[in-house]
């Protein structure tokens, strides 16, 4: 494998985690973006997600990787479970907010924060208890083509993730850029109060924000299954992390930021695992983290918080 | 039978909680005119709960054969179970292991014990049994520091030897693969991995040190995360070093995803592992195709297929409705040895004291379902047999039968 | 028994806290005297370890609210700092520079055919404080850089250092003998014995240090330290505005949690004689914050009941209560019962236990406030004071001995394209009283803003008695004598009155934490001044405040409120004194009222700057009024003089109907 062929081969690598981190990273500038909250629970709606995802996947009859599916069925089947994931997954945002985080709006201190933490061990703890610690084999339908480039390959799952994750984000885009929900939540992000008194529901903004986020999650968390051919309930922890160190590193409220972070966090992921080492990698992704913050708050994209302290 | 240390906690009990037990709970050990009492030690909260259950279901199975043949010369064996793990740590707590390991020398009752499952809790326990004369031999924990004679000081500071296994430590289970790699398998350059772990990097050093002295070139080495999702990265740079082969050490939290990212990126190299990656879930989680060809090992004679393994197999999932694994088998041994014991103690109407069954547990010899045990002086098993094992799925058995491990035979020693 | 209730509850409160702490104590003291089971007596040695714990992270969280989500990391340092100086994991070779230390016995030489080698084996009794102050220079070292980011940043960045350090330890075998885990550790000796193995010294080392944290926090607590910390957790801006350095005050809390779980991880590996990485991860924190949710946030003796109660539960009770289910479902035939596992689910339970005491009972088991009775019928009669002050000590000072007064020449201030204050000139003489008028959003604010450092300017000078402002921070700003009121009342919510203007005071004294913990004379005096100083100023407004005192500042009107602010500001002692909109919300008579105290305040010689709409305030206290409109300068000159000015009158009438609102003079 000559070292262009590797660097490539790392670049695939690297994109396809940036996809993953992307999605999981727009949850968490959505709601950030808005509330100004970081939602630990989001860690473990993309982790349900993948769940929601293998489960409708099997109901469809499909299990193992046995099962290769190849034109229209394949992608009826796909949108079929990327639909009913992000559907499900959303609501469950939905659920979380209005049960656990709307009573606590006007709350100050760490209270909402705390209180997603205790969330996200319920989830967590929840999938542990009902369907077990071990790994499960997920169900996949795609069929195996790849193409070589030179020594590296690219395989069609590659490809799918970034497909789905960039219409997925293009969507959201255009979502809050031109339609009125998303100048509404444009306009709460910039400042609530003022965003009431223009007659904006906060409220249904912040639901929608939770919606949006959650089902992004959930689509994630679908992709990691059919990427990686497997789930388990610890999926959330280490993927939540890099994704909302993405989401700081690209400008957190910023939509395309967090694109643009979750690809550079994993190149990085990728590159410090060849030419560093990977049991270093954790410390690598978080000395950036904590870099940006002191050197540029605001991120690489990212407006300046307005201040509301 | 079990029973629950409860009549002690009657006095800083919730009060309702003493009304309750008053009337239900406590079946007192008085009631039996003769009867001892083995501690149980597992890790039943946390990361590795699932596993702990197979090794408690198996220690209980031998005590309860043992019960319903009337007990070891009339007495009978009274079993308690206790948690090392806890919600603080997420899984083992050497805290909670060492408090684990007073209230069994504190129960006068106890004569010995079984466990632990995690070399990290087996540290902060080996200390106070040692100090209590109480024996307790562990089915799973690995790694050598407890029982190797340049910690005695620490680790058996009464100097007898209090920590013994059914299963054999890593300073045999990698070597003896390396010497399979080398020798058997002809692997020239590897690639080691490990998963961070206690087990796992003990695993890995304790290969790697072999395989240098057996002129297997290591071409590099990596420690996987095993809260992360992603090799693909370091499999990358594996397959652009191409070595013959992959080393693994460490537990199957980390090897499924070892195993499938693997079969995607680098699927024709020779991939193997200890005891680690012999598990149901290499089976069912990784699956076929991605597990074909994966080497394991497993530090003692390989036993279940064999007749008298069969019988005891079907008898296990009768009882507790889920597969053993092979440390449900040592848990089971190590419960045999203690039997052994407390018979050998108690013949011609003597009493089994802590220390004599102690001291029977190190001259025993008994015949276990893997074959002959007995212990050298630091607690070892004298017997060091490791099998090698590769899976290969079989077309007359369901995917997640254990008997796609095909036995391939014991790996050279030296 | 109820007339025991009885008796007990007619003792005073603080006798009745004294009764119950000694209660407590005693029953510590003699459990395992009275319960001889050394694994019981383990058990509650590590719960006591774990409210040591609690204690620490209390002090990050519940005092001046910052959310740490890595707290396990000092725990670890603390843990590895001991285990490594008293173990064989690292052994240099032996040189004469080992000697001093071998004759301290802090080294041991260990003979060795390659080279002697050098064994440490540094005493318990000197790691204990040793290693806290390890773990408070990692403290400062982590939050150096992350403790001027907003909280909730600062909550991602320490578990992200949480998860550093365990990775750490496990990469670095040499030192810490990676994820295998310490071996050796030594036992503390006391008087030449060895701790060894049995439970009971190491239970009363734990009682001692949980005793003595808490010592520690209650005496930080009730300092000018712990106010600062709670005022910072009130509100940032306005502890900056009150004269706290917000940075410094904030490592201060990060430094000292940080030396209470060095301590408690120096005990813990003393204690197991082991430790491994894994006994260090995100888990473990979390599991500390749940104690202290739980417990109470802020409350020192919520969090150790809470640590101790949750962790006993873990130990002692969980496979118990499993059991009792177990046997009641036999007795009435329910099988689902049997199946109940809490030990299995107790993570679970930990994760309902955060949310609902979030959203049901935030102030946790024993809650950090207390409830005040109400006010008596006399004591709710208002007994109007207006003005007539003769003397305040210090306040008039300044204006008497011929100082120059507050200058602002050419200050401008953008916000990206908008331009909010546009080469502004001000002059507030020595004694003199200015009002600054202005339609909203004319800029005045924004110039009380760059006056007190709260927004940084974009060009020009800002002097006071001579000596530049532009560039100080905001606490350093009210050293010079500058202290303000805000608009929209920014008080110390959940602070009682005296305690909002105690720390009023915070820049004009001096305690620091060693005096804070050890309440040398000179810090009582100080504090004893401090308060009486509180209540003459809180007698400035008649009984408006003075038997509110005690009361928590969000149970008062808002005219109150705005009488607080003001009494906070006053007790700094300004040499100038900035208020924004000072009566707005009150009524005509409390307006008056007000207007006449602070007329009467510069009799005695106060410097105002003040920001007003009611013109009749105005003219009744300015010597001089400049106008804003649209951040620059269009008018100044006597309340008459600016009446008559036409550039007045178009700004505050041009803009029809909607400006009109606003002069209602």
């Amino acid at each position: 494998m000559t070292f262009s062929d590797l660097l490539l081969q790392q670049t695939i690598n690297g994109l396809s985690l940036g996809a993953m981190y992307a999605l999981l990273a727009l949850g968490f500038t959505l709601v950030y973006g808005i509330l100004e909250l970081i939602n630990f629970a989001h860690f473990n709606v993309f982790m349900v997600g993948s769940f929601i995802g293998m489960w409708t996947l099997q109901l469809m009859g499909i299990n193992g990787q046995a099962v290769v599916m190849t034109g229209l069925p394949l992608i009826g089947v796909m949108l079929v479970a990327l639909f009913v994931t992000m559907l499900l997954s959303g609501g469950l945002g939905v659920v979380i907010e209005r049960l656990s985080l709307r009573p606590l709006r006007n709350v100050k201190g760490p209270a909402a924060m705390i209180t997603t933490i205790g969330v996200s061990y319920i989830l967590f703890n929840i999938i542990l208890l009902t369907v077990g610690a071990d790994s499960k084999n997920y169900p996949n339908p795609l069929p195996p083509i790849q193409w070589a480039l030179g020594d590296a390959v690219l395989r069609l799952r590659e490809v799918l993730i970034w497909v789905i994750s960039v219409l997925l984000m293009l969507g959201l885009h255009v979502f809050v850029q031109r339609s009125k929900m998303g100048k509404a939540m444009r306009a709460t992000a910039q400042d609530p109060e003022a965003a009431r008194m223009m007659g904006v529901e906060v409220d249904r903004v912040i639901i929608i924000a939770f919606f949006l986020g959650s089902a992004l999650a959930g689509a994630g968390g679908l992709i990691f299954g059919l990427y990686y051919n497997f789930t388990s309930f610890i999926i959330g922890f280490t993927a939540g992390l890099r994704a909302f160190t993405a989401a700081v590193l690209g400008g957190i409220g910023n939509v395309p930021g967090a694109m643009l972070g979750g690809v550079i966090i994993g190149l990085v992921e990728s590159m410090g695992g060849q030419f560093i080492a990977t049991e270093w990698t954790d410390v690598i992704i978080f000395s950036i983290l904590v870099l940006v913050l002191v050197f540029r708050p605001s991120g690489l994209m990212g407006r300046v918080a307005p201040n509301k302290s | 039978m079990i029973n629950r240390p409860i009549t002690r906690r009657a006095a800083v009990g919730i009060a309702a909680g003493v009304a309750a037990t008053a009337g239900l709970g406590i079946r007192p050990l008085w009631a039996e005119d003769k009867s001892v009492t083995v501690g149980l030690d597992f890790s039943l909260t946390g990361a590795d709960a699932e596993s702990a259950k197979r090794m408690e279901n198996g220690a209980i199975m031998a005590f309860d054969e043992a019960n319903a043949k009337g007990g070891v010369n009339g007495y009978k064996v009274v079993v308690t179970p206790y948690d090392d793990g806890t919600a603080t740590a997420g899984q083992y707590d050497p805290a909670q292991a060492a408090t684990n390991a007073r209230k069994m020398v504190s129960n006068k009752a106890t004569v010995a014990a079984i466990g632990p499952q995690m070399s990290g809790a087996g540290k902060a326990m080996a200390p106070i049994l040692s100090e209590g004369n109480l024996a307790i031999i562990t089915p799973s924990s690995t790694n050598p520091d407890i029982t190797n004679p340049k910690f005695a000081a620490q680790y058996k500071p009464e100097g007898k030897a209090i920590y013994f296994r059914t299963v054999a430590t890593d300073a045999y289970q990698g070597p003896y693969m390396a010497n399979y790699y080398a020798d058997v398998l002809h692997v020239k350059t590897v690639y080691l991995l490990d998963d961070s772990g206690a087990y796992g990097v003990g695993l890995a050093d304790a290969f790697q040190g072999q395989a240098e002295k057996k002129g297997i070139k290591i071409v590099g080495r990596d420690r996987l995360d095993p809260k992360a999702a992603d090799y693909t990265t370091v499999l990358t740079k594996i397959k652009s070093l191409n070595p013959d082969a992959i080393y693994y050490g460490g537990v199957l939290q980390a090897g499924v995803k070892l195993a499938k990212q693997s079969y995607d990126i680098v699927p024709k190299m020779i991939k193997g592992g200890g005891d680690g990656v012999y598990g149901p879930e290499m089976l069912t989680g990784v699956a076929y195709p991605a597990n074909q060809g994966w080497y394991a090992t497993v530090a003692s004679p390989h036993v279940t297929e064999e007749a008298k393994m069969t019988q005891w197999v079907k008898a296990y999932k009768a009882k507790f409705n889920v597969d053993p694994d092979d440390y449900a088998v040592t848990a089971f041994d190590a419960a045999t040895v203690i039997l052994a014991a407390i018979k050998a103690t108690s013949e011609g109407g003597k009493e089994p004291t802590r220390a004599a069954v102690r001291d029977a547990i190190q001259a025993v010899k008994v015949n276990t379902l893997q074959g002959p045990v007995s212990f050298d002086a630091n607690g070892d098993l004298q017997d060091k047999t490791i099998s090698v094992f590769q899976i290969r799925q079989d077309k007359d058995i369901t995917p997640e039968d254990m008997r796609n491990y095909h036995y391939i035979g014991a790996a050279p020693s030296a | 028994m109820a007339a025991m209730t009885d008796l007990f509850t007619r003792v005073p409160l603080a006798r009745r806290q004294q009764i119950l702490t000694l209660l407590v104590a005693v029953a510590a003291i003699a459990f395992p005297l009275i319960h001889d089971n050394d694994a019981d007596v383990d058990s509650a040695a590590n719960a006591a370890a774990y409210a040591t714990l609690a204690l620490g992270l209390n002090i990050v969280v519940g005092f001046a609210g910052l959310l740490d989500l890595g707290y396990a990391a000092f725990f670890a340092i603390g843990a590895y700092a001991y285990g490594i100086l008293t173990s064989f994991q690292v052994m240099p070779h032996w040189g004469p520079f080992w000697q001093p230390f071998a004759w301290l016995e802090l080294v041991q030489r260990v003979p060795n055919p390659g080279g002697d080698l050098v064994h440490f084996t540094v005493s318990f009794w000197i790691m204990l404080p040793v290693s806290a102050l390890i773990a408070a220079g990692f403290g400062v070292l982590f939050g150096a850089p992350t403790l001027r980011l907003r909280g909730d940043y600062l909550a991602i960045v320490t578990l992200g250092f949480g998860e550093i350090v365990p990775i750490v330890v496990r990469n670095v075998d040499s030192v810490t003998n990676g994820a295998a885990g310490l071996n050796g550790v030594q036992a503390p000796r006391l008087l030449g014995h060895s701790f060894g193995i049995a439970a009971w010294p190491y239970y009363y080392v734990a009682i001692a240090l949980v005793a003595l944290l808490m010592f520690v926090s209650v005496r930080l607590r009730d300092s000018r330290i712990g106010r600062a910390w709670m005022a910072i957790r009130e509100d940032e801006t306005a502890a900056a505005a009150m004269g706290v350095d917000r940075t410094r005050t904030k490592l201060l809390a990060f430094a000292i949690g940080a030396a209470f779980a060095g301590a408690t991880g120096t005990f813990y590996v003393a204690k197991l004689q082991t430790a491994t990485p894994e006994m260090f991860g995100f888990p473990v924190s979390v599991m500390i914050l749940v104690m202290v949710v739980f417990g109470g946030m802020g409350s020192v003796w919520g969090v150790v009941l809470g640590a101790v109660f949750l962790q006993l539960l873990q130990s002692w009770f969980l496979e118990d209560i499993s059991g009792w289910i177990h046997d009641l479902g036999n007795l009435i035939h329910q099988p689902w019962m049997l199946r109940i596992d809490l030990t299995e689910s107790i993570e679970l339970i930990f994760g309902l236990i955060l949310v609902f005491m979030m959203l049901y009972r935030r102030d946790g088991l024993i809650p950090a406030t207390r409830k005040q009775s109400a006010l008596s019928f006399e004591q709710q009669h208002a007994e109007v004071r207006r003005g007539g002050f003769t003397a305040l000590a210090g306040l008039g000072e300044f204006a008497r001995e011929g100082h120059t007064g507050l200058e602002v020449k050419g200050v401008t201030v953008r916000y990206g394209g908008l331009v909010a204050l546009n080469a502004v000139d001000l002059t507030v003489p020595a004694g003199g009283v200015v009002a600054v008028i202005g339609p909203n959003g004319s800029g005045k604010s924004t110039l009380f803003n760059v006056i007190t450092g709260l927004t940084e300017n974009d060009g020009g000078v800002i002097r006071f008695d001579g000596k530049d402002l532009l560039g100080l921070p905001p606490h350093q700003i009210l050293r010079e004598g500058v202290a303000r009121t805000f608009q929209n009342i920014r008080l110390f919510t959940n602070l009682s009155v005296l305690d909002n203007v105690l720390i009023g005071q915070h820049a004009r004294l001096k305690t620091g934490p060693i005096a804070a913990v050890f309440r040398p004379p000179g810090t009582r005096r100080e504090e004893v001044a401090a308060r009486v100083w509180a209540t003459e100023i809180l007698g400035l407004f008649g009984n408006r405040l003075l038997p509110r005192a005690t009361q928590t500042v969000g149970h008062l009107s808002y005219a109150n409120r705005r009488r607080v602010e003001i009494a906070r500001a006053l007790a700094s002692r300004p040499k100038i004194l900035l208020l924004d909109e000072p009566t707005a919300g009150m009524n005509p008579a409390e307006t008056m009222e007000l207007a006449e105290q602070i007329k009467s305040l510069h009799a005695l010689g106060l410097t105002i700057l003040l920001i007003e709409h009611k013109l009749d305030v105005v003219t009744r206290l300015a010597d001089k009024v400049v106008v804003l409109d649209h951040g620059e300068k269009i008018a100044e000159g006597t309340p008459d003089e600016v009446r008559k000015n036409e550039a007045v009158l178009e700004a505050y009438l041009g803009r029809g109907t909607l400006a009109k609102g606003t002069v209602d003079a």
